[in-house]
Formats: structure tokens, sequence, C-alpha cells
């Protein structure tokens, strides 16, 4: 059986760390998706990097289909 | 369209260019969670290292990609010494080159606010967590606002555990 908190998180409510600041909670209310921001800061910066490349890498080819499209 | 910032960097860092890593790559090495299309760094504008910068880049068709005619980038000691910035598109992507940044000072002030990091490819300066704080406020765009709100999140992580980077 799931319980209503943790179906509420499966559904995209975010759970707020216990130690979440002002900052923290004032982004989680301004929609970000914190969750993220934690998987990040958990990365050496470098792999942060090659994780951002891979984000640009797919931008610039849905970029540049938009451009094939237009172009058509 | 192309943009590899690892490549461009380990271009500079090859030539010897003074230059530190500021705007949104910068945000991504403090863990800021938005994309960016272009690398921009501060750099010294003395004709040696503008000459540096060039002979870095000299064989990935730069252009001075803000203008009309996409200007091939081709330093002369009159051209080094009027420019204050230069923004290039090459075939590894956009480089955005800065004589001073916003909220900071000049390359200077920039580098006293830069702190070295190493990564596997080389060891860089990137702008400061607090330094990024005030340059990307002082741009006051709206990416450079959400970038703040990030930026802050991250602040107040690092205070409460030190052993973030």
């Amino acid at each position: 059986m799931i319980d209503a908190k943790t179906l509420a998180q499966m559904n995209g409510e975010y759970a707020m760390p216990a130690d979440a600041g002002p900052a923290w909670r004032a982004a989680a209310a301004h929609g970000y998706d914190m969750s993220l921001l934690e998987e990040t800061l958990r990365l050496t910066p470098e792999q942060r990097l090659e994780m951002h490349q891979r984000a640009l890498n797919t931008v610039l080819m849905v970029m540049e289909a938009g451009e094939c499209h237009d172009a058509k | 369209m192309t943009q590899n910032d690892k490549a461009l960097l380990t271009r500079l860092r090859e030539q010897q260019v003074e230059f530190v890593i500021i705007g949104g790559v910068c945000g991504i090495l403090h863990g800021v969670t938005l994309v960016t299309l272009d690398l921009d760094i501060c750099c010294r504008f003395s004709r040696e290292n503008l000459r540096r910068l060039e002979a870095a880049v000299k064989d990935l068709h730069p252009q001075h990609r803000l203008t009309a005619n996409k200007l091939p980038l081709e330093l002369t000691d009159e051209l080094c010494d009027s420019l204050k910035n230069i923004y290039l598109r090459t075939d590894w992507g956009t480089l955005d080159c800065l004589s001073e940044v916003s909220g900071i000072g000049g390359f200077e002030q920039v580098w006293q606010c830069s702190v070295p990091h190493t990564m596997s490819f080389g060891e860089f300066r990137i702008l400061g967590l607090d330094a990024l704080i005030a340059a990307k406020t002082a741009a006051g765009r709206l990416k450079d606002q959400e970038a703040v709100r990030l930026l802050l999140v991250i602040k107040e992580k690092k205070e409460r555990q030190k052993d973030l980077f």
C-alpha cells in the first residue's frame, strides 16, 4: 500500500530536505526542479561540464532540426 | 552548429592565454542547471595575450560573429590596442572574450576574484561564486536573474555543507 505522501511524490511533489534554507525554499516555490540541482551538486565540476555538453548537444540538434523544418 | 567548450578551453590553455572562465559555463561549473550556448571568458587585452588567443583558434576559422560581413579574426597591433571585446564564432563554437566584467571590473579585478580549478584536461581559473553572483546581478538580464536565483541556492548549500565545490 502506497501512502499518500509517497504517492504525491510519485506524482511530482518535491520532498523538501529538512536542512533546506530560505534560498532553497524560495527557488523550489519559484518552480525550479530542485531534485535536478541536488543531483548536479553531487557531481564534480568536470562531470557537470560533461553533463552540460550532452544537454547542449541535444539543444543544438533540436535547433538545427527546427531550422531544417523552417527551410522546407 | 557545434559548441565544444572543453576543446576550446584546452586550446586556450595550450597557448597559455591568460583568462578566467566567466558567464554561463562558470555557472555550470559551480552547479547551475541552465544550458548556455557559448563560452565566455575574461582575458587580458594585451597584444601578447591577444596574439596567443588568435593562435589558439587560428585553424578554427574564427570570425567576428557580430560584424555584418563576419570578418575573420586578423589581429594587428593597432587593432589589439582598440579592442575591448572579441566576439568569435569558430568551428568549435562561440567564444566571447571580454576585457572587463560588469559588477567586477577589468581583468586584474576579475583575476583577483577567480579561483583555480583542476580538471582532467588542465587547470583553469573560474570566477568565484560571490563574484559570479555579483556579475550576473549587475548584468540583470532575465537569464542572469534565473542564474542568480540558483547561484544563491548553491551558495546557501555550500555554507551549510563546506565540502561542496
